[in-house]
């Protein structure tokens, strides 16, 4: 009669242990979602997006077999405890990769901008030797206008390094950039045809009827007249 | 012996009872919805990786909040006693987000290739817009606020190509369309201002005929200036002889209207005297007969009719002068020749001799054309 009860015992603890031997694996849940926040405080959606849509699709997937698991008798979570193992991995990568793309960029926007600031320099010095032939010196006022303009979106771009926006700041310094470069390569142009052929670019070719010999200039400068009605 | 058997026996048909009830319990145990969830997941992923979270945005948010809520229908469930669990429900919501990420991925799709011809047509037309802007209106006097306007338009289009070209094209489009505002406007306004000012072409037209006719009639020399084009002709028995670049005054476009308006005026005039040595600070000048009678009986009009202020005064004492080659119209509406130009000119001209100023010697098409 012990006997019996005692195996009868046995059998009631081996269907209680086959239905309970699996726990959800919290702890590891909480550290991975905790990854994914930190990636995505390390702005990976922006820096690394394909990674980090991965990961959060990693882990939408762990979730339902969580889930799956529960709604079952006997509950196995060990395989979900794995692939929990590689998802907080793969999370602690894109926030790193975040992290360095992110500072990539920073460099990036720091190198433009000192650059263009450099080019910048450069075409207010290029714009005093430029030619100031016929019309020269009107394609040159609507340069400085240009420039102007350019140093002003340079300006835009440090506010929105400042606030850390380095992908918006690379796009606007970049295109600040170009725009520099443009008018460095137009002024350099013209200044080398200046020095090559003795003319100015920016001014047009003279008249087709050339003007007879003038006469000598006078050595001095007339007296001032007093100002007019126009 | 046979009581060792019996044992074995009972415990046989108490492991086959258990086995079976066991086996009843899996049979009757509810179906989770795992291959529902597991397509609207899969589903949701491909809308996202078709860019549904930012180009049909409305529709994934909803597959995403039935997936959630899917989940949170199934969580709720599973904490029921497991025979009293009923999926339908998260069943459904699974379904409504995968039917909602397939309208979304698909909507998403086809916004993105429209968005993508649309913006790829918007860069055509901006480029040409700032191509026509820089031809035709570079050393065109305008406002320095419509100036401003168009080098910020410049840039910001410059910066939507960088950002279309990788691919953000809801940013791209954004600043494309802040571009096309800017540039659109400004080309507007010049082209209005440009359009505006060749209204007197007919005019102009007759002047010059009437000119070189006159010319060619007095067997003598007559000076046509192209404002436009900043030409200085000199004509002798209507043939052209000379030609030079002219400077005008800082506010060329448009004729003169007052005095101080820095605008270089338009009409017949003659050369009423001529200075030079010390009589003049630009080296050589030659005095012109305006205003004329024409140019005062408009002034007046214009004072009557309310489009000047009583207090405006007609200007005077425009010029033909040297000091020019500067590069820019820099007068205050005198007309610049170089010192070397303004020699020739000075030698050939006399008091009486006709200057015809106008505002182009070509019509707008032909200037828009070249």
């Amino acid at each position: 009669m012990k006997n019996k009860v005692l195996m009868g015992l046995a059998a009631i603890a081996m269907v209680a242990f086959l239905s309970s031997c699996g726990k959800v694996p919290q702890e590891k849940i909480d550290a991975t979602n905790a990854a994914i926040t930190a990636a995505q405080t390390a702005e990976a959606a922006v820096y690394v997006p394909a990674a980090f849509a991965a990961v959060q699709d990693s882990m939408k997937a762990i979730t339902a077999a969580v889930e799956v698991q529960k709604g079952k008798l006997f509950k196995k979570f060990g395989p979900i405890s794995l692939k929990l193992d590689a998802t907080l991995a793969l999370a602690q990568k894109v926030a790193s990769d975040a992290a360095a793309k992110k500072e990539e960029v920073k460099k990036e926007v720091e190198t433009t901008m000192t650059a263009v600031k450099a080019t910048i320099e450069e075409n207010t010095a290029l714009m005093k030797k430029a030619p100031r032939g016929k019309e020269g010196a009107a394609v040159l006022e609507a340069m400085k206008t240009d420039m102007a303009a350019i140093e002003a979106s340079v300006a835009e771009a440090q506010a929105l390094y400042d606030k850390g926006t380095f992908m918006d700041a690379l796009n606007k310094v970049k295109a600040a950039s170009e725009k520099a470069t443009g008018i460095n390569t137009e002024l350099k142009d013209a200044i080398e045809k200046v020095k090559g052929k003795g003319k100015a670019v920016v001014a047009p070719a003279k008249p087709a009827v050339k003007a007879a010999a003038p006469a000598a200039k006078p050595a001095a400068k007339p007296a001032a007249k007093p100002a007019v009605k126009k | 012996m046979r009581k060792v058997w019996r044992g074995v026996l009972i415990f046989s048909a108490l492991a086959v009872s258990i086995s079976l009830i066991v086996l009843l319990l899996i049979r009757f145990t509810p179906k989770p919805p795992s291959g529902e969830m597991e397509h609207a997941r899969e589903i949701l992923s491909e809308a996202e990786k078709s860019k549904a979270d930012t180009y049909s945005k409305k529709l994934y948010t909803e597959a995403k909040v039935f997936y959630d809520s899917a989940m949170v229908n199934w969580r709720k469930e599973n904490k029921r006693f497991i025979y009293f669990r009923h999926y339908e429900k998260v069943r459904m919501f699974a379904d409504l987000s995968a039917k909602k990420a397939i309208l979304a991925m698909d909507n998403s799709i086809s916004t993105l290739s429209d968005l993508k011809i649309k913006l790829k047509q918007k860069i055509e037309s901006l480029r040409y817009l700032v191509s026509q802007l820089d031809d035709l209106f570079n050393t065109y006097p305008l406002t320095s606020e419509i100036r401003n306007r168009i080098s910020k338009g410049k840039i910001l289009f410059t910066e939507s190509e960088i950002v279309y070209n990788k691919g953000q094209y809801f940013q791209a489009n954004r600043k494309l369309t802040d571009a096309e505002y800017l540039l659109t406007e400004s080309y507007e306004y010049a082209s209005a201002n440009l359009k505006d000012y060749f209204k007197s072409y007919s005019v102009w037209k007759r002047w010059v005929e009437r000119t070189l006719t006159d010319s060619k009639k007095n067997r003598d020399y007559s000076i046509i200036i192209d404002k436009f084009s900043r030409k200085f002709f000199i004509y002798l028995g209507g043939t052209k002889k000379y030609e030079f670049e002219a400077e005008l005054g800082k506010n060329w476009v448009g004729d003169k209207r007052t005095r101080g308006d820095m605008a270089t005026p338009e009409g017949m005039y003659k050369i009423t005297k001529k200075f030079d040595g010390g009589s003049t600070k630009y080296y050589k000048a030659l005095l012109l007969d305006y205003p004329n009678e024409e140019d005062k009986a408009r002034f007046r009009s214009e004072i009557e009719r309310g489009s000047l202020p009583r207090t405006a005064r007609i200007g005077g004492l425009i010029e033909i002068h040297g000091n020019g080659g500067k590069g820019v119209d820099w007068t205050e509406g005198c007309i610049a020749l170089t010192d070397r130009e303004m020699d020739v000119v000075f030698k050939i001209v006399k008091v009486g001799t006709p200057v015809t100023i106008i505002g182009s010697m070509v019509d707008l098409k032909e200037v828009v054309d070249k």
